[in-house]
């Protein structure tokens, strides 16, 4: 089986003289779920766009399950896509509609049956399979969008902008949905709500100007290996204890938050070790309020944009 | 196999959307009822004009009408004048025996298959591509593949159409008119709704064809029926051209129009309307690929 689910390098998209992707490089290896982060106009529309075969690229290669670049004869029933701005037809049926999506990828009538029937009750509107797409409100019209991306679990799915009008119940159903997909299936998600990539993604990718700025796990993107944010009630003022403890870690005092920040780059202890063994000298100095790992996918990404 | 398996299931999607669709449904039903007004009409006509015609020659009116046209139908003087007005030898001889009343429901089903054509499936694809429907497809068959089952499922439309216009004007003929029995006109009536059929794959073709040209389905529209009257200008300004620049060659470009193969599908045998029919599937494939090359060259 092949590591890599897909690549994309060198990728160039123009729109006359607007570059939309400039040699936008990205691997997304097999079982991840990466999340794409980036401002408006950053070109991750754009690139999804490129990778489904909607989009013509100017140059650059794709290669999608090691078969390279889309082709509807090779891939479909592995590669799924939830477009962005991509209305369903709206006379249709969710349940037809669905039904009929899943058989257009090859499978068969009783599994077509199946698969609908159980991504309609995993977007919960098993009871509004037979209603047209006209009568359902926006939120729900999203969630047949996500579940037509499930049907016959597709090896590579691509979601762009997938919250987008879901109500705070629905949206987290849709998250617990995604979580219990990571590592079965490749999944590569757009938003700019970056706690939803930070709660549901395995990898992060940058993305500025048409191009992947920075790519990692979220672990090493967020340092959550190797820092540790201690809030605590007041300044620590014996420096010297703690450095004992925790040799080659450094700490630095943010007052604004009441934030210690201990970052392990020289240290061969993790979090836990660390965390054990900081505590009592902590606690022998001031309260200790709240004790987070890593940075925020938020700090993380606002940080890179101030780096580029 | 896949693929036609592929084409298939965009078909009945096809069909699927139109019959939910209530404009689909509206074009279907208000054919019908023009299939059934255009024979109620004719056969109104062909009443007055059969009790003018009882009258100046003081003959006893019939209760029903039919009568007095049927015997026209059949007289020399009227199949001499019938005949020099289609000056088409061939043709004049299928459709001499033929009962005026199917000639009446075959009138109407030629002239209205363009529109019919260009009615029901002008907007579906434009409307597909504006909206983005199409992407949904597009991951799961290819582009041709989605082209190719619009069309297969236009196609089975515009079939129900021509059927239901078949049913109606048989019911109007049993009912109105004398002389026939209950099941003397369906298999005729049916007959022609399939010859009409076969020319509206061409019309269905250019329709379809056009609509990829768009992302506006009311443009589409518009374009086919802008189509159709160049379709129907064609002819006439090959023959000015080719009588001007005398260059008889140019008459040979007559048959890129489905009107061409029109009087081939009023033929009683088969080798006619065999070649007919493939001439006109030939030239809705023509107009379908031209629209699909261009769908095919630009982002969905």
């Amino acid at each position: 089986m092949i590591a890599v689910a897909l690549a994309t390098r060198n990728l160039v998209k123009r729109y006359g003289s607007r570059v939309a992707l400039d040699n936008c490089t990205l691997v997304v290896p097999r079982g991840a779920m990466m999340g794409l982060v980036g401002p408006n106009g950053a070109g991750k529309t754009t690139w999804m766009m490129a990778v489904a075969g909607f989009l013509r690229v100017s140059s650059g290669t794709i290669d999608l399950l090691g078969r390279g670049p889309f082709d509807a004869t090779v891939h479909s029933g592995r590669f799924a896509i939830l477009p962005q701005d991509s209305a369903l037809p709206l006379e249709a049926h969710p349940g037809d509609l669905l039904y009929r999506y899943a058989r257009m990828q090859g499978l068969s009538p009783e599994a077509a049956r199946r698969s609908t029937t159980e991504m309609l009750a995993a977007v919960n509107l098993a009871d509004r399979a037979k209603s047209s797409i006209r009568s359902l409100s926006h939120g729900m019209r999203m969630r047949v969008r996500l579940a037509q991306c499930f049907l016959g679990s597709p090896e590579v799915v691509l979601l762009d902008e997938p919250l987008n009008g879901l109500d705070p119940v629905e949206a987290d159903r849709i998250r617990q949905f995604l979580r219990r997909r990571r590592g079965r299936q490749t999944i590569i998600v757009s938003s700019h709500n970056l706690n939803d990539i930070e709660t549901l993604c395995t990898h992060v990718a940058f993305v500025e100007k048409g191009r992947v700025t920075h790519t990692s796990t979220l672990e090493a993107i967020t340092h959550a290996t190797h820092r540790v944010t201690y809030t605590l009630a007041a300044e620590p003022m014996d420096r010297a204890a703690l450095a004992a403890t925790v040799p080659g870690a450094t700490f630095v005092w943010t007052e604004a938050t009441h934030a210690l920040v201990c970052t392990l780059d020289n240290s061969n202890d993790d979090v836990g070790t660390v965390n054990r063994k900081l505590l009592p000298a902590l606690l022998a100095q001031t309260d200790v309020l709240a004790i987070s790992s890593g940075q925020t996918l938020e700090e993380a990404y606002l940080q890179s944009e101030r780096r580029n | 196999m896949k693929s036609l398996f592929r084409i298939g299931q965009v078909a009945l999607a096809e069909c699927a959307g139109a019959v939910h669709s209530r404009r689909a449904l509206v074009i279907l039903v208000l054919y019908l009822l023009s299939s059934v007004f255009c024979m109620v009409g004719t056969i109104s006509i062909l009443g007055k004009m059969e009790s003018e015609l009882a009258n100046v020659l003081q003959l006893p009116e019939s209760q029903r009408t039919g009568v007095v046209s049927v015997t026209l139908w059949k007289s020399k003087p009227f199949q001499r004048m019938v005949k020099a007005s289609l000056k088409n030898n061939l043709v004049y001889d299928d459709i001499v025996g033929r009962h005026p009343a199917e000639l009446v429901y075959a009138w109407f089903a030629f002239l209205c298959a363009p529109l019919l054509a260009v009615l029901v499936a002008g907007n579906r694809v434009a409307d597909d591509l504006r909206s983005g429907a199409v992407r949904y497809a597009l991951v799961r068959v290819t582009r041709l593949e989605w082209t190719l089952g619009k069309y297969a499922g236009q196609v089975l439309m515009v079939a129900l159409a021509l059927a239901a216009s078949a049913i109606g004007a048989w019911l109007v003929a049993m009912f109105r008119l004398s002389g026939v029995g209950m099941f003397d006109l369906l298999p005729a009536m049916f007959g022609w709704g399939f010859r009409a059929g076969l020319y509206a794959l061409a019309w269905l073709g250019l329709a379809l064809g056009v609509s990829h040209l768009t992302r506006s389905g009311s443009r589409a529209t518009a374009l086919g029926l802008m189509a159709i009257a160049a379709c129907a200008i064609w002819p006439f300004g090959l023959r000015c051209w080719a009588e001007y620049a005398e260059w008889p060659w140019l008459l040979h470009f007559d048959v890129l129009v489905p009107s061409s193969a029109e009087l081939a599908l009023w033929r009683r045998s088969f080798v006619p309307l065999f070649t007919g029919g493939v001439h006109l599937f030939t030239l809705g494939m023509c107009y379908l690929m031209l629209g699909h090359a261009v769908f095919n060259r630009r982002d969905a």
